[in-house]
């Protein structure tokens, strides 16, 4: 009773701070949202065509450009202006569709469609990729008409009004990409990266910086009124642990909730994300625990503890995957729990895992969470006497 | 006093490193009597009721309540009621759930919890602001607040902590009522100040503690009586200050001379006689004389006499 009427009060002031409830509630969401745009994934390119004064055959091209679902065509009047917007980045390539197509497809002559795409640009290439295949798609339908008319009394016309024809109707060779259980080392991109990196980053964060709560408790002699009272030590650190660990489920579920609903995220085997939600939650609890007996003043812990706490998201890969870091940054990164905690995520995510994938990473963040909330607890019993 | 004592404190000591903050401290307070430490900042009267109420650990001594050591035992802290001389209550919670939560903690709960509660709300006068916020309180109803915070469990002892400290002169009345009223319903009530006048008012029994030591005790009737046909001689004075009060303690009947910034406080016997020679003794150092004052002795006089300082050095 004693322990649950602390957490109650700490509850009630937390409620009642619209500032605490911003960073808690709101701050993630819009972060994620944020972040989620910024590094998601190229699932369409952007491709300029110039195509003016084009035939028949030409408009039938681009219409093909169009219809490709990797694909959104951006018209141009010149070729310059194709260029430029290639140069700016507003386009991933560019194509530019010949006058008389038509013309020279029926004579047999050769046909060059120019595509623009910076050669080390490997989004540029990707998107060149596509553009071509398309045009090869166009020349197997131009290249099948003018066999037939060449063997057969049909005319180019009509032979090439069949393959047309039959393209839509036969079976062809397709190809199928099937997501293959990679041993990926990284988050997936979009949300899928954002929402768990930014769970890790901001219950960490949310922790450290409540450790203003205790902090501003002690000041004011609350628990020295306490201790004055049928209370022992550990009632005051399990009271406020269960505070902190109360906010750290709830803004997880917050995150993991709003990351599935609106933004589609798969969070994995329901099981294995539950526990590391839990044990990454006990880290935070220890973290805020120990600020609060760390900082000597609520604003030592409202301006250190967030600064602290994003360095080790940077450090731990919240920020950008520890993949794209040399190994000795990597090797430091995993000096602080949230390279664990996202390696988990990784797991999970990018390679199916299941609880039994992310023993290991569980059982250091566990000795994580230990270790804070022994040393959290023995300095808070120390300064409470 | 022992026998029916409900607070008992046998040799005390705690030190603070090499510094002895509490030497050898005793006494005791009987059920309805309330008992005044008194005594300047830094004497030792914060850490002798942290010791009381288990805040702290003496390092010699020991300290009973109701027969029972207090330490360990949870059952002993419910019977104390503590007062801290801060504030402690929580600024964004209302003075409602202040007590409710305080309530709680004494495994108070329900109905008897909601009685508690409304009737510390009756005794602080804050009936009409229960549902507001402490940090819309006025200084003065705060300290109420702190006050009755200690008393919503009936505790049998209750220990306050200079409570009147910046509390403007009606809230401060106010309080002083409040204790003294305590003590008449049957609680013990360990009162500890700087202001000598609240200890002469509301309290049975004084202890006076300075550097850590209780240098005497007993009812202001006693204390007083120990300076026998003595008088209290202030002199308002400014220039040379602590020439003339050299000159001052050579006179003989002069017993204790303290000084503060514009005055000196002067223990002596036949104090309306002493006069004449006081003023000549004046005369011999740059010093203007404002006023002077011959009072009966007080317990501020008794403390002068014990200590040879004023109570407010």
């Amino acid at each position: 009773m004693r322990v649950l009427a602390i957490t109650r009060a700490s509850l009630t002031r937390v409620a009642r701070d619209r500032t605490s409830l911003f960073f808690l509630l709101v701050l993630p969401v819009v972060v994620i949202v944020i972040i989620g745009a910024t590094v998601r994934g190229f699932s369409t390119f952007t491709v300029g065509v110039e195509s003016t004064g084009t035939d028949a055959a030409g408009r039938a091209l681009v219409s093909a450009l169009e219809r490709s679902p990797g694909l959104k065509v951006v018209p141009f009047a010149t070729t310059p202006a194709l260029t430029t917007a290639l140069a700016r980045g507003e386009v991933a390539a560019g194509v530019v569709v010949p006058a008389h197509l038509a013309a020279a497809e029926r004579s047999g002559r050769p046909v060059v469609v120019t595509v623009y795409a910076e050669r080390v640009n490997s989004v540029q290439q990707a998107a060149a990729t596509a553009v071509a295949s398309v045009i090869v798609g166009r020349g197997a339908l131009v290249q099948a008409a003018r066999f037939a008319s060449d063997h057969s009394p049909a005319g180019y016309d009509a032979a090439l009004a069949t393959a047309r024809g039959l393209d839509a109707v036969l079976p062809r060779v397709a190809v199928r990409t099937v997501r293959a259980d990679t041993v990926s080392s990284t988050l997936p991109e979009g949300f899928s990266y954002s929402a768990p990196t930014e769970l890790v980053l901001f219950v960490f964060l949310s922790a450290l910086a409540g450790g203003a709560t205790i902090v501003e408790t002690r000041r004011l002699g609350l628990y020295e009124r306490m201790l004055a009272g049928p209370v022992r030590a550990r009632h005051v650190v399990l009271g406020e642990g269960l505070t902190y660990l109360v906010i750290a489920l709830v803004q997880s579920v917050l995150i993991v909730t709003i990351g599935s609903v609106a933004f589609g995220v798969s969070w994995g085997d329901p099981l294995a994300a539950g526990a590391l939600v839990v044990v990454w939650s006990l880290v935070g609890v220890g973290a805020g625990l120990l600020a609060g007996t760390v900082f000597r003043t609520p604003e030592q812990a409202t301006s250190i503890g967030p600064t602290v706490g994003i360095a080790f998201a940077m450090l731990g890969g919240c920020m950008w995957p520890l993949s794209i870091v040399s190994t000795a940054m990597r090797d430091v990164g995993h000096v602080t729990p949230h390279a664990w905690a996202v390696d988990a995520w990784t797991i999970l995510l990018s390679r199916h895992g299941t609880i039994a994938s992310i023993a290991g990473q569980l059982g250091v963040l566990l000795a994580f969470a230990a270790a804070l909330l022994a040393l959290s607890t023995w300095r808070l019993a120390r300064r409470l006497h | 006093m022992a026998g029916n004592a409900l607070l008992e404190c046998v040799g005390l000591v705690r030190r603070f490193g090499e510094r002895a903050a509490v030497s050898d401290v005793s006494f005791s307070i009987a059920p309805g009597e309330v008992y005044g430490l008194l005594g300047p900042n830094g004497a030792g009267k914060t850490t002798t009721i942290k010791m009381v109420c288990g805040l702290i650990d003496a390092d010699g001594g020991e300290v009973r309540v109701d027969g029972r050591a207090v330490g360990s035992d949870l059952a002993v802290k419910e019977l104390i009621g503590y007062v801290p001389q801060d504030i402690a209550l929580y600024p964004d919670l209302t003075a409602e759930e202040n007590l409710r939560f305080i309530g709680r903690l004494y495994r108070l709960s329900g109905a008897e919890l909601s009685a508690r509660v409304a009737e510390v709300l009756a005794v602080c006068d804050l009936v009409e602001r229960a549902r507001d916020r402490v940090d819309s309180f006025s200084g003065g109803m705060k300290r109420r607040l702190n006050i009755g915070a200690g008393l919503l469990h009936h505790p049998r002892l209750l220990v306050l902590d200079e409570p009147t400290v910046g509390v403007d002169p009606q809230s401060r009345h106010a309080i002083l009522e409040h204790v003294a009223a305590m003590g008449e319903t049957g609680m013990a009530v360990l009162y500890t100040t700087h202001y000598m006048d609240e200890a002469e008012r509301v309290c049975d029994r004084v202890g006076i503690i300075d550097h850590g030591r209780l240098i005497a005790e007993g009812s202001r009737r006693e204390l007083v009586e120990r300076l026998g046909e003595r008088d209290r001689i202030d002199i308002s004075a400014t220039g040379d200050l602590v020439g003339f009060a050299a000159r001052c303690r050579a006179l003989p009947g002069v017993d204790s001379v303290a000084t503060t910034k514009e005055s000196l406080q002067i223990i002596a016997g036949a104090g309306r006689e002493m006069l004449p020679r006081l003023l000549e003794a004046g005369a011999g150092v740059d010093v203007s004389i404002n006023a002077i004052d011959v009072t009966e002795p007080d317990l501020e006089a008794v403390f002068l006499h014990l200590t040879g300082t004023a109570l407010r050095d």
